[in-house]
């Protein structure tokens, strides 16, 4: 019942055989793949790094080594349904790495992120409102889960296990944070 | 409820997927660059799972020489060949291509950061931007009269060339502070790749770079350990090595560093001959060197005199006697009767004192009074650590310690014929002991004199330095001022003794 359909109960955009695709082509040096893999995955990638480094050229940083790492090691892919946790495992891993590094060159993180997105031209106003709630209102777990959740399309189980927290503060974290969230939209209900 | 959740995570997606910049293209470049060498890489590092992918990325690119953005635009232009690094006491690394022009000025503590200020060195030739550092850590007090050395390492994946660039820019770095008008201390040398070295370079905090150098030093000299000489200035350092600099093979060394922050070593002499009540007539053997002692540059005086060996460590900024010891010199004509140290009787118990009970000479309280009265302290003023009879090679003595204030005296008086055999005294605080007892008094200098007593001693004035704290406190007992103060980066703290306006303790901090 629940191993048939490709898309399972994942409410993100991203398939998950059509990811797993990308990463066994990849395996055979096709860089449409990785274009193809790059274009499902990195709003969830990008968001998660923002959302842990809260500065946009240091997340970019981290976008682009992601998929150079994934590019080297999509050979060593093993297939197991869970491709988006894999990736988002190796993300969470670089953007630690990135912190470490930042703390070594005492360098303090600039959060720049609010320049960042007056400056975006893609944004749509509603879209500026959200990024800059969710990373103003939110604790930096409570936004990594929802954008492991609803970007990433994780289950809460994934989640719990890639931020090293037990199901239920998952569930409880990401509940709360949607309520935060929801409070800005009291007006537009 | 469940529709508005869905709608909200539409929302929330749809705000991220239009908030990521495109960079896709340039990560294709690179993929496309990479090919090939990636399986190898993976192959070759033994990380588990996960970990052994990112390492193997890491890898991936350091061969690239990229770090983050300049990946991108990856091109032959942009690897870096060279690295070099600036020590004095701000930290910088700046890496160049193949024709020595700058990629990346990196700054690797707060006061480098302070130097690199806003100046944008990209693509600038390496001379221009070691002139405009150099320059910028002249101008901001970082390099001066008191602190002239500093540390440039090079790293090319090819040793000549790493030599022939390491020596130009050590001539060039020393051309500019001859110019300024003072004598720099110029030391050079090439990286080589050693892990331990990288390893303590990253515990540390410090630069590869001053990591070598300080291994350097440690495999000439065992006295020191990587704790203690990373904390240390690059002057600092260079006035340690100065006596053995050739020893080091690594380093290139071109000037004096500078002592002049220091009391020098014809008053450390001074200081400790007079202490010693001996005179220069009579010394037969002299050695004095600057070491470190609890992070503190000491001179460090061996001497003997008068059939007694002598060793005095002296702060070499304050004066203060941080340790001093006299000992029977074995190796001197004794004109007093010998000590019956060297008797082989060691292990024939009938013919030396059993240990546990005085056969002749002295009691213990006898003892007592010998060493309290060589000390000059009195009995009420000084806590007892220890007192008990020794035994040691054959002669029977009384190991007497007690404290005093910050001083530790240590006694051995022989128990037959209440001689001193051996002493020393360790002040555990920079400090004179003589003042132990004069801060129960009240406060006879001013906040403002205090103050002006601590910039004297900093060397600083009060137009070039930022307050952070000046008040009146009780400390050990004592009444205190105080007093900490930051100029160009530096953090001084005082504490000046209230009742005196002797400074009874100080810390400087370069971080």
């Amino acid at each position: 019942m629940f191993s048939v359909a490709p898309t399972e109960k994942r409410t993100a955009d991203c398939d998950v055989s059509a990811l797993e695709d990308c990463l066994i082509a990849m395996k055979q040096q096709d860089l449409q793949a990785l274009e193809e893999l790059y274009g499902q995955t990195c709003a969830s990638v990008y968001g998660f790094a923002l959302s842990v480094l809260k500065n946009a050229h240091d997340a970019e940083d981290v976008m682009h080594d992601l998929y150079v790492t994934v590019w080297a090691a999509a050979p060593n892919y093993c297939s197991n349904g869970k491709p988006m946790a894999w990736i988002m495992t190796i993300t969470r891993n670089l953007c630690f790495q990135k912190l470490r590094e930042m703390q070594k060159r005492s360098d303090i993180p600039q959060e720049d992120w609010e320049t960042y997105i007056s400056g975006n031209e893609k944004m749509s106003p509603e879209d500026r409102l959200i990024l800059s709630e969710s990373m103003r209102s939110l604790s930096d777990e409570e936004r990594q889960i929802v954008i492991l959740h609803a970007v990433a399309g994780l289950k809460h189980r994934e989640i719990g296990k890639l931020l090293e927290l037990p199901l239920p503060t998952v569930l409880s974290k990401y509940n709360r944070a949607l309520k935060k969230l929801r409070k800005m939209y009291g007006g537009e209900q | 409820m469940k529709m508005r959740e869905a709608d909200e995570k539409t929302k929330i997606r749809q705000a991220y997927a239009n908030a990521v910049p495109d960079i896709c293209d340039a990560i294709l470049t690179d993929c496309k660059q990479g090919k090939g060498k990636v399986i190898v890489m993976a192959e070759t590092k033994k990380k588990k799972h996960v970990m052994r992918y990112i390492a193997a990325a890491a890898g991936l690119f350091l061969l690239l020489g990229c770090g983050g953005i300049g990946m991108k635009l990856y091109q032959f232009n942009y690897a870096v060949a060279s690295t070099i690094s600036l020590d004095v006491n701000p930290s910088i690394q700046i890496t160049v291509n193949e024709k020595d022009r700058v990629l990346d000025v990196v700054a690797l503590n707060k006061d480098a950061g302070i130097v690199i200020g806003d100046m944008d060195f990209k693509g600038s030739g390496i001379d221009v931007v070691i002139n405009a550092l150099v320059g910028s850590m002249l101008r901001k007090g970082y390099l001066n009269e008191l602190a002239n050395s500093i540390l440039i390492s090079v790293d090319n994946g090819d040793p000549a060339k790493s030599a022939i660039l390491q020596e130009r820019l050590t001539e060039e770095v020393n051309k500019l502070l001859e110019s300024d008008g003072f004598f720099g201390a110029v030391l050079g040398q090439t990286l080589t790749k050693d892990e331990t070295v990288q390893n303590q370079a990253n515990q540390y905090g410090i630069t590869p770079g001053k990591a070598q150098l300080i291994q350097e030093i440690l495999n000439t000299s065992t006295r020191h350990t990587f704790d203690e000489l990373a904390a240390l200035s690059i002057n600092e350092l260079n006035l340690l090595i100065a006596p053995a600099v050739q020893e080091i093979a690594q380093v290139s060394s071109v000037g004096n560093a500078s002592d002049k922050a220091y009391i020098g070593e014809a008053e450390a002499k001074k200081i400790a001959f007079a202490h010693a009540n001996v005179s220069e007539q009579d010394i037969n053997f002299y050695k004095v060197e600057m070491d470190v002692e609890r992070g503190v540059m000491v001179y460090e005086l061996d001497f003997t005199s008068g059939g007694y060996e002598y060793e005095y460590d002296i702060d070499a900024r304050t004066g203060d006697i941080v340790k001093n010891k006299k000992e029977v010199d074995d190796g001197a004509i004794v004109q007093k009767p010998q000590p019956p140290k060297k008797t082989e009787t060691q292990n024939t118990p009938s013919a030396v004192q059993s240990p546990g009970t005085a056969t002749a000479g002295i009691t213990l309280e006898q003892a007592k009074e010998i060493a309290l009265n060589h000390s000059g302290q009195s009995a009420a003023s000084v806590v007892y650590k220890k007192d008990k009879l020794d035994y040691h090679n054959g002669i029977q003595f009384y190991k007497i310690e007690f404290s005093s204030g910050y001083a530790e005296y240590d006694y051995e008086i022989n128990s037959v014929t209440g001689e001193i055999m051996d002493y020393s005294v360790e002040n555990k605080k920079n400090a004179a002991v003589s003042n132990t007892n004069s801060g129960a008094a009240a406060a006879s200098i001013t906040l403002e004199q205090a103050k002006e007593i601590a910039l004297n001693h900093a060397g600083q004035s009060a137009a070039s330095v930022t307050f952070t704290k000046a008040k009146l406190d009780h400390d050990d007992g004592m009444l205190m001022y105080d007093i900490e103060f930051i100029s160009g980066g530096v953090e001084y703290e005082f504490e000046i003794n209230a009742a005196t306006g002797q400074v009874w303790d100080y810390d400087v901090d370069y971080d």
